[in-house]
């Protein structure tokens, strides 16, 4: 490598260093984005943490085999048992893990499709601008939560099946706001006089148009995360997913199907239910932080 | 709003609704290369029978052929027989799609009224107690799974108080005279509607809070409070029939999101809608009854679009000249 | 001698942005005879609309506003706000610039109009369909949504409806800015013709000199918020004292003279934010005749000793050098 492209890429990653802490400093003056921040530490330590809290194999069926069904909160098991013995904490220490997982997945999925489509549509023109327009408001126009159904059942039933069709379904928006911006960023002086200069379309679009509008994906996919994991919890709710693996919407299923509820053994489907309220809150609190951030018009907000 | 405004959009919603019922192909016959392997949880079909469902579901010959007969029938509504109850597929949806309508038809309207009633007042007076209150509540609202709405619903009113029943559409065995009988379902209708509602309360207030405060800067506003309107007049009569624009749309794509609401809403309360076979359809692999579903759901957001495409050109005279 | 129509007195306005406070009018007096016209000039930036908002307190509520303004001798900063709303249109009407977006676009032109008078319990008898006719614009455009006009036809529009409560005052914010200059010439002869015939007073605000000699019996120059400059019209029109009033009657094009169209001359520089003004006399850092003690001395009008009615706020003039 030159010595002139080290100093370059340098330079490079001490402005985005500067940058990511600036939108930290900035975080720390908006009230609900930091409360976000916080709470998503809270979680992702949380997740961190479970080897520390339970054994991974408190979530096998044998587990529960010597303990009472359905008992409530007690010293051993703080948060009570499930309806075959397993304990609750357990399974939800180790389903925060899988709830983070899918969501952050499903959303890397939908963030690489709306980005590439958004970016596509937005850059190019005539046919390829609108197919790919066509092919999102198909997206945007269907209901989300059957199309995911209806794919999870033909694909298959696995977390990771199921991170991939979520993903697969969520995209349609950001291609929408990403096309947006490309089309006001290329209006630029700088980016016509790159292309007057004969610079390739791959070269503009990575030199000028994607810095311009990564802020915005950032914010945006903070955004498909919390709708993600409600998605998949959904998913899991009704009967996808992994019962020895179970994500916190797993639980809630369990919690339903093993009747937990008529006799109210609150211990079982309270806490999934308030920790996805939680970290859909966090993401949500977060991401509208962030495009406040951003994009200064929508302050007050 | 111009015929050719309004042909554009039916037009539109045809062609969308086309491409799910090939997509709709597409999965089931091409991504899924041996639907009948998911009959009857993979109980193994005798050569005969294997032979007679091959028929009967028209898989036989070429992709093309298949598209064909698959094509036909679905412009005859049929969508061959249910795996679990063997029953034709749009005998078993007439059967519950009234009880889905009743639901996810209140509401609708409960949700879009009271959301935009609070997402108004909210954006109007930015910064205010209410609006730090409600969009507080809405963005939790907005956090939580319907279902678990449900399930909170059921164990501490249904269940505590045993004001409300826990599930069904009408008390089974009850004689009722007419009235007794509309009463006993709408009593049976409360608490999913609850859930229902309270499910998607919290992102239509938002949307309209947000449309609100967008509104808010305009000029005419001004122009408004300049002619001597009292602040309720400038909202009602200017800032309102703006701020709707935007939203409109949004929320006919949310439409979307209470649908699919409703499986789960349904499946916490037995209430025997679509919903409620959506997931049991789920829970049996049922292929034929999923598709069919999926296609009803698609065809039902694509009218709610067509319809919110009319009312925003009734409510923006600018669309004539746009289109 | 009769209460003028309108009468401002120390009137200070500051925004409360995120950026901090913003003094968009430093101390204002004006004073507006029955039937008389003052033109309000200066560059953009200046402080005219905020001044003009500041009268029937159309600002945002978290602006400061002091000092008083006084209709027919009531001060409508200390009023009630039914009171205020009493006075609004029904005394003083504003004509916005029809360019922007001040009508609604979803209401018709007709119940815009129609609004106006209705709210103040005015019926008039030949209605919305007699203000249009009176503007030129034909009865039938009461059914037109704002989007069908064109700029002229929105700013007759406007026109019409500022007339719609017969008040005392019209308020022109730049009524004729942003049309071409032969629409303009047919608005502001319009604007005359209405003003002689209904004996009206106005505000005529602009930042384009050339137009006030048309219109206006007295002419304030404004510039970062204070008036520096202002006297009868056709006295002032004729020879401006200060500087600045030199500097921005030279920017403009005289009308026949391409040369001077290509290559305007007068003002450098850009007018100072309100953020960050310059001390002493606030034109100072633009000023071509700027001596030493401009930096530090502020400068109020004073009367020019020749002509009674004309005040200037320069060191130069009124003997405040000395
Ligand atoms: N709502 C506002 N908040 C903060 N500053 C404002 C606001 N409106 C106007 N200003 C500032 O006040 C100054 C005067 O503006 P304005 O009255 O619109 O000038 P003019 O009409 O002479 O062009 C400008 O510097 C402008 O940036
Ligand atoms: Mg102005």
């Amino acid at each position: 490598m030159k010595n002139s492209d080290r100093l370059i890429r340098a330079m490079i990653w001490d402005r985005r260093r500067r940058a990511f802490f600036g939108v930290l400093r900035e975080l720390r003056h908006d009230r609900p984005g930091f409360i976000g921040l916080l709470l998503l530490t809270f979680f992702g330590l949380f997740a961190l943490a479970a080897p520390l809290i339970a054994d991974r194999s408190a979530l096998l069926a044998a587990s529960g085999r010597n303990n009472p069904d359905l008992a409530a909160p007690s010293a051993k098991f703080l948060f009570g048992t499930d309806e075959i013995g397993r304990d609750v904490l357990a399974q939800l220490v180790w389903g925060s893990r899988v709830s983070l997982f899918i969501g952050l997945f499903a959303t890397l999925v939908a963030v690489v499709i709306g980005s590439v489509v958004g970016l596509v549509a937005g850059y190019a023109k005539g046919k390829v601008s609108a197919v790919l327009l066509a092919i999102d408001d198909f997206f945007l126009v269907v209901p989300f939560l059957p199309l995911a159904i209806v794919l999870a059942v033909v694909l298959g039933r696995s977390p990771l099946t199921l991170a991939i069709v979520i993903g697969f379904t969520s995209w349609a928006g950001s291609a929408r706001l990403i096309r947006a911006q490309v089309l006001t960023l290329r209006e630029r002086a700088y980016v016509e006089r790159a292309q007057a200069l004969g610079a390739g379309s791959w070269h503009v679009i990575r030199r000028h148009v994607l810095p311009g509008v990564a802020p915005l994906i950032i914010a945006n996919a903070t955004l498909i995360v919390p709708v993600a994991i409600l998605t998949e919890s959904t998913l899991s709710f009704l009967g996808f997913g992994d019962r020895l693996s179970p994500s916190w919407g797993k639980l809630l299923d369990g919690a339903q199907s093993s009747g937990s509820i008529t006799i109210n053994a609150w211990w079982y489907f309270l806490p999934p239910g308030l920790c996805i309220i939680g970290i859909v809150l966090a993401f949500t609190m977060l991401g509208r932080a962030l495009e406040r951030i951003f994009d200064p018009r929508l302050r007050g907000r | 709003m111009s015929w050719r405004y309004l042909l554009k959009k039916v037009g539109g919603a045809f062609l969308t609704m086309a491409v799910v019922v090939v997509f709709n192909f597409f999965l089931f016959r091409i991504v899924d290369r041996d639907p009948l392997a998911k009959y009857r949880g993979r109980s193994k079909l005798t050569p005969e029978q294997r032979e007679t469902m091959i028929r009967r579901m028209g898989l036989e010959g070429s992709k093309w052929d298949q598209f064909v007969v698959y094509v036909k029938s679905v412009f005859r509504l049929d969508f061959g027989r249910s795996f679990d109850s063997t029953q034709p597929v749009l005998e078993e949806i007439k059967m519950r799609l009234p009880a889905t309508l009743l639901l996810v038809g209140v509401s609708t309207l409960l949700t879009i009224f009271i959301g935009l009633y609070i997402g108004t007042k909210a954006g109007w007076r930015r910064g205010s107690r209410f609006d730090k209150a409600s969009t507080s509540a809405s963005m939790v609202l907005y956090s939580t799974p319907e279902f678990f709405f449900g399930m909170l619903l059921l164990a501490f009113v249904a269940g505590r108080t045993g004001w409300f029943p826990t599930g069904g559409l009408r008390t089974v065995g009850a004689d009722h005279d007419f009235v007794g009988n509309i009463l006993d379902r709408l009593h049976h209708l409360v608490l999913p509607m609850l859930t229902l509602t309270l499910g998607y309360l919290g992102s239509y207030a938002l949307i309209m809070r947000t449309s609100m405060i967008e509104t808010l800067g305009e000029d005419y506003l001004v122009t408004a409070r300049a002619k001597g309107l009292k602040d309720s007049e400038v909202m009602s009569r200017h800032a309102v029939p703006n701020a709707l624009l935007p939203s409109v749309s949004l929320i006919a794509i949310s439409c979307g999101y209470i649908i699919g609401g409703a499986i789960t809403t349904e499946t916490v309360f037995s209430y025997p809608g679509l919903g409620l076979a959506t997931a049991n359809a789920i829970q049996n692999n049922d292929l034929p009854m999923l598709q069919a579903l999926f296609m009803l759901a698609s065809a039902a957001v694509i009218l709610f679009n067509l319809i919110a495409d009319i009312i925003y050109a009734f409510l923006d005279p600018r669309v004539k000249r746009v289109e | 001698m009769t209460t003028p129509v309108l009468q401002v007195n120390e009137l200070q306005v500051s925004y409360h942005a995120h950026s901090g406070v913003v003094p968009a009018v430093r101390g204002v007096d004006l004073e507006i005879a029955h039937g008389e016209t003052l033109g309000l000039a200066g560059e953009s930036g200046c402080g005219k609309s905020t001044l003009a908002l500041a009268l029937l307190r159309l600002l945002p509520p978290t602006t400061k506003v002091t000092g008083s303004i006084l209709f027919a001798g009531k001060d409508i900063l200390t009023m009630r706000p039914g009171e205020v709303r009493a006075i609004r249109w029904a005394q003083a009407s504003i004509i916005f610039q029809g360019a922007q977006h001040v009508l609604n676009p979803v209401r018709t032109i007709g119940r815009q109009i129609d609004e106006a008078s209705e709210t103040h319990g005015m019926n008039r008898s030949g209605g919305v369909a007699e203000l249009l006719e009176i503007v030129g614009l034909g009865a039938r455009r009461a059914k037109d949504y704002p989007h069908e006009l064109s700029g002229g036809q929105k700013q007759r529009a406007l026109i019409a409806m500022a007339l719609a409560c017969d008040p005392m005052l019209i308020i022109a914010d730049e009524p004729t800015t942003a049309l071409d200059v032969m629409i303009q010439a047919q608005i502001l002869q319009m604007l005359e013709e209405i003003k002689r015939e209904r004996g009206l007073s106005m505000l005529f605000i602009t930042h384009d000199l050339s137009v006030l000699s048309q219109i206006a019996d007295r002419v304030a120059i404004m510039y970062a918020g204070r008036v520096i400059e202002v006297g009868a019209g056709r006295d002032l029109l004729r020879e401006f004292k200060h500087p600045y009033s030199i500097a921005l009657a030279a920017s403009f094009p005289v009308i026949g003279d391409t040369a001077s169209r290509r290559n305007p001359r007068g003002l450098v520089g850009d007018p100072p934010s309100p953020n960050d003004l310059p001390s002493g006399c606030a034109f100072h850092p633009r000023c071509s005749v700027a001596i030493e003690k401009c930096r530090s001395t502020d400068v109020v009008l004073k009367s020019v000793s020749k002509s009674m009615d004309r005040r200037v706020a320069c060191l130069h003039f009124g003997g405040q050098s000395d």
